[in-house]
Parts: C-alpha cells; structure tokens; sequence
C-alpha cells in the first residue's frame, strides 16, 4: 500500500466514518404486515447487545466496562417500561444453558449478518440489490420457531447499541481541527438498531437504524430516550404509546 | 512565511501536549499469576468487558471442540507449562478451525485452533504454543496493544488535522502506523521469550519451540511451490508486519535453546498422539478442504512417517480428487484402493473410489466401490445421489 492509500485511510478515519447516513432511510416495515388484533401477542426480548467505551482523539474506541453494564441494565428496564406492545407482554429471555444456549448463540450471529445485510443494501437507497429495490424480504428461516417454544414468545426483539463518548482529547481535536484547519471532525458515535422477528416463520418484519442517536444510554432517562428512538416505526396498531 | 512556520511549531508543540494528555493514565503492575486475577485500571476493565462478551458468544459456539479427554489433556499439558496454580487463571476452549492459529485474550480466554493440534507433533511442541498464547496473558500485553494503537491514531489525527490547517504535507501517518507494529513484533518476541522459559523450566525439549517455527516454514514452502509461487511468509513483509517472520522466530529460539542446553528434554510423542488421535479423521479432513494441496501434501506426509495409514490414504485420494488435474484421478483411485486395504479404512475410501473410477471411465468397479460404501455406511447424507448415479450408469 501507498502512502497515498495510507492518506486516504486516516482521512476517511476522521472525518467521514462517523456521519455515515447520507442517504439512510432509518425503518422498514414488510409490507402488509400487522400484528394479530384478535389476540394479544408477546414480544420476546433477547439480551441487548450494547457496548459503551470513550472514543480517543484518534477515534480508537476503549471499552468501559461500568458505562457497558449501567447501559444495558437501563436499556432493559426502558424497554419494559416503554412496552411497544403492552407491558404485559414483553417477555425478557433467561440465560439458556446447553443446546438452548447454542441455538440462541446461532440466531444472533445469523440476524447480525441479516441485520447488516438490511443496514447495507436496504436502508440506504442507493445500494439496493437488484431483487431488493422494493418490498421486505428477509428471513431467518422457520428453525427459529424453537427459540420462541423455548421463551414463549410469538416475535422476537433484537436491540443492538454501540456508543463511544468523545473523550476530552477527541473534543480538543475537533475544536482544533474546525478553528485552525477549518475541518470539520466528529466526537463521539452513537449507534444503534432493532428488529422484529416473526418467531413462527423467521420474517424479519421490522428493523430500525439509526448511526446518530439521543439519549445517554448511560442514565436511566436516557436509556428510555433511546428506547423510545430505537422503536421508532414499530407498527403503530398494536403498540401503545410510551408515556 | 515566519507566520507558517511558528503556526507549524504551535501546532506540533500542542500535539505533543495533547497526546501526552491522552495518554496519562492509571499504569497496571503486577502480572496475573493467581487464578484470582483482576483487570487493574479503566482501560483494562473495559477490555475484559468487551471479552467476557466474547467468551459468552464463544461457549455457546457449535464451532467449539467439547472432548473432555482433549481438554484434560490440553490442560495438563498448559499447567505443566505454566505452573499449577498460574494455569488456572485460564479459561482453554479449542475451535474447529483449519487454520494454524492460537489467540489469547485479555481476560483469561485461551483458544486453541484444531488446526494447531494437526500441525503439533509432540506435547512440548504445542506446550510451546501455548507458552506463547500465556505469554501475552502474563505481560497484559492485550493493554499495551491498546494504548498504542490509541496513541499512535491520536498522534496521526493531531498531526493530519495540523499539517491540512499549515497547507503542508506532514505524511507521518505511515510511520507512525510503522512504530505501532513494530510495538507489535516485539510484543510477540517478548511472548515467545517468555514461553520459552516456561517451556525450558517445565522440562520439556527445549528445541521444540524452534521446530515449531522450522515446521511452519516448510509447510508454507510446500504451499508455495505447488502454487508455483515464492513463500511469501519466509520474506519480511516490511514495517507493517503484526509478527516477526517464521525464520526469525526460529533462530532466536533455537539459540535460546543452545543457551539452555542439554537437560530434562521431555518429548511427549506418544501422548500427545494418542491424545488427538480420536480427532484425526475430522482435522485431516478439514485440512483437504482448504484447497490447499501443497500445505495438505506436505502435512499427510508429515504424519505418514511412520506409514500410511487407511485415514491419510484416503485423505491423499481425497486430495488428488479434489484437485483434479491430469493424472490426479488416477492416483486418487490408486491412493483409495490402498486405503482399502488397511485395516483402519474408513468408509469414505469407497466412495472416494467410486467417484474416481467414474471418472475414470470404469462404471462396473465405480458401482461396485459405491454400493460398497453404501452398505458400510447406511445413513450417508449422499444416499440418494449416489444411487441415482449408479442406477444412472
């Protein structure tokens, strides 16, 4: 590699990678899709996958542990208390041990490369796929059904946030960077998508994304902030209003 | 131009602040020699956090290898190494992946390839590996990594932003990047080192540790040359390398060894081989897999030194079939019908001979050599295509 390819690379590092949503549409919904309104459905809620670290003036992020822990502690408590679709029926997984556990391990690698699919070719208009300029097509495949038998649940919610602060070093360098080179450079990402997951035929129903999020998943209003955001566009019929 | 120029001081002096600002930070001491060992710092908590996430994901993993004869073993083995009471600090889960490759995190998680245990030959070959893996747990070397790789990208932000601001061309970046690798290689040496003496003090043959590099290099030349291609692995890859190459690795263990001179030299071959040995057929046949004739050429060879055996018969036809050049179908045929006269043939020999004779043109012995394998193995997934081929021909 060049030292031109190197230039490139640092600058596409600092000033684009954080303000990536151009042209991002931050929800889809299968068409037609509606939940049951003869019968009350329950929403099953895999473990939040959250990671909260300080980002360096360089943009390398440093996990913190005690801001990852509060964070996915809160985010939890939000989204029961937020209920997209009636308190009642938000049904949090338990720790699965053995094939249930592998299972489970399974799914989420698989909705992670789904989901991502989604964030790449559906989300941003022009990255379509050919045979995904419309409509919302996505599975995980019938298997999944087994997951639901095992948390008794008809829709599974997956909830994915990353979260880096910008650290002093990193403010500094934006101050820096925007009053003596009169660039402009990010501090701090803030991340986050949903899912919803058909637990009987594997459609993935729903997802929302969003590369620039509010609220401070580290505090509890925050948190619900956030979870508010990150069900943003779940179906409105069977999804009562958060307080 | 004086204005630039001061500008361009300001601006380097301010960097230099900065980047020491970020950097300051509660130091760690100590090295995790109990099993009660705890993340020291923010920044080392943060990074077991991130890995006890991992490590979650990873037991629940179907990729992971649950023999618990396998694991007893590769413990004994890590603690003999190590030290009884250091061992326990680590947590061992073996993945099936072909790929010869080791990896330590920094919370305690040590992952072991199947591809390591095909290419180990004996016990203080891999209890040098594992030395190594335990090397970089005991220097919190996974620390250091991080605060380098978050110094050298701060120092390259500061001064991108500073030399775009002074209209000129500061292109330090790959120098910077330069340092942080070389940070890296000798964070590796510094592994290699250190599991040296774990080995050399556990009793264990010395030499091994060389042998594990020497063995490494013929293989990539093995590789090399059927690809017709140099081994790109024995040249050095320049500044930006993450390990020192193969040949150095050897050389400075090879004259550890000679300093350390003749002593215990305990091998362990036969353990070490009757230990794996229920995994054999399943590593050697992910190996086949990776398209790799020179490499999987020269490691059948390698584990025929003392005959061929039905499995790497087999696994030799398997090879030659895959890569199907001409004349590979002939030997293929050739390498199934002598795995099918030893005693420990694997059912596979028959329908790896079926298939060859097929091609080669011979449909009553490919039948034959399919309904074989059909009868010894009743259950096979390729059942039905097989019997259409046949029924077919």
């Amino acid at each position: 590699m060049g030292i031109s390819a190197f230039r490139q690379l640092v600058l596409i590092g600092f000033f684009l990678a954080a303000s990536p949503s151009v042209a991002q549409e931050k929800s889809a919904l299968k068409p037609g899709f509606a939940f049951p309104p003869d019968r009350s459905v329950r929403i099953l809620v895999f473990r939040p996958d959250v990671k909260v670290g300080s980002q360096s003036a360089g943009g390398v992020v440093t996990p913190n542990a005690e801001w990852t822990a509060s964070a996915r502690a809160h985010l939890s408590a939000a989204l029961a208390s937020v209920s997209p679709v009636g308190s009642a029926n938000i049904v949090f997984l338990p720790e699965l041990e053995g094939e249930g556990a592998a299972l489970l391990a399974d799914y989420r690698v698989l909705f992670r490369s789904v989901a991502d699919t989604v964030l790449q070719h559906r989300l941003f208009k022009g990255n379509r796929l050919p045979t995904k300029k419309t409509g919302f097509e996505y599975s995980l495949g019938s298997g999944i059904a087994k997951l639901g038998q095992i948390g008794g649940g008809d829709f599974g919610l997956f909830v994915f946030t990353n979260d880096a602060f910008g650290s002093a070093g990193r403010k500094m360098l934006q101050a820096f960077a925007i009053g003596f080179a009169g660039v402009g450079v990010s501090s701090g990402q803030h991340a986050g998508y949903a899912g919803l997951v058909d637990l009987m035929t594997g459609d993935l129903v729903w997802m929302n994304a969003d590369f620039k999020m509010g609220g401070d998943v580290r505090e509890a209003d925050g948190a619900i902030k956030r979870a508010l955001q990150l069900l943003e566009g779940l179906p409105v019929a069977a999804r009562q209003e958060a307080k | 131009m004086a204005g630039r120029s001061l500008r361009r001081a300001c601006v380097l002096l301010l960097a230099a602040t900065a980047s020491a600002v970020a950097s300051a930070e509660p130091g760690s001491a100590g090295a995790p020699t109990i099993a009660a060992v705890r993340p020291v710092g923010s920044v080392e908590e943060g990074l077991w956090s991130e890995f006890e996430d991992y490590e979650r994901e990873l037991s629940a993993s179907k990729l992971l290898i649950r023999d618990e004869g396998l694991h007893s073993y590769l413990r004994k083995i890590l603690c003999r190494t190590v030290g009884a009471e250091r061992c326990a600090a680590v947590r061992l889960y073996i993945v099936r992946n072909p790929q010869f490759n080791a990896s330590m995190a920094p919370n305690g998680v040590m992952v072991v390839h199947t591809g390591l245990l095909l290419r180990m030959r004996d016990e203080a070959e891999l209890a040098t590996v594992l030395g190594h893996e335990f090397g970089h747990f005991e220097l919190r070397h996974a620390l250091g990594r991080h605060k380098s790789e978050r110094n050298t990208m701060s120092w390259a932000a500061w001064l991108t932003v500073a030399s775009s601001g002074s209209g000129g061309d500061l292109a330090l970046f790959p120098l910077l990047m330069a340092g942080h690798f070389r940070f890296s290689r000798d964070q590796e040496r510094e592994a290699d080192l250190a599991g040296f003496e774990h080995l050399a003090r556990a009793g264990y043959n010395a030499g091994s540790a060389a042998n594990v590099w020497e063995k490494a290099r013929a293989e990539g030349d093995a590789k090399a040359t059927a690809l017709g291609v140099r081994n790109q692995e024995d040249r050095f890859h320049g500044p930006m390398s993450s390990h020192p190459m193969n040949l150095e690795r050897m050389s400075y263990l090879k004259d550890a060894a000679t300093k350390h001179g003749a002593g215990a030299a305990f091998r362990g071959e036969a353990e070490f081989r009757s230990a794996v040995a229920p995994l054999m057929p399943m590593l050697i046949g992910d190996q086949i897999k990776l398209n790799d004739f020179g490499g999987s050429e020269y490691l059948l060879k390698s584990l025929a030194v003392d005959g061929w055996s039905g499995v790497l018969l087999a696994a030799r036809g398997e090879l030659y079939r895959l890569r199907a050049r001409p004349g590979d179908i002939d030997a293929a045929a050739r390498y199934f019908r002598d795995a099918t006269l030893q005693p420990d043939c694997p059912a596979e020999a028959w329908r790896g001979l079926g298939l060859s004779l097929a091609r080669l043109g011979d449909p009553k012995g490919a039948n034959a050599a399919l309904g074989e394998y059909l009868k010894r193995q009743p259950e096979a997934a390729d059942r039905k295509m097989l019997e259409a081929m046949m029924g077919g021909s």
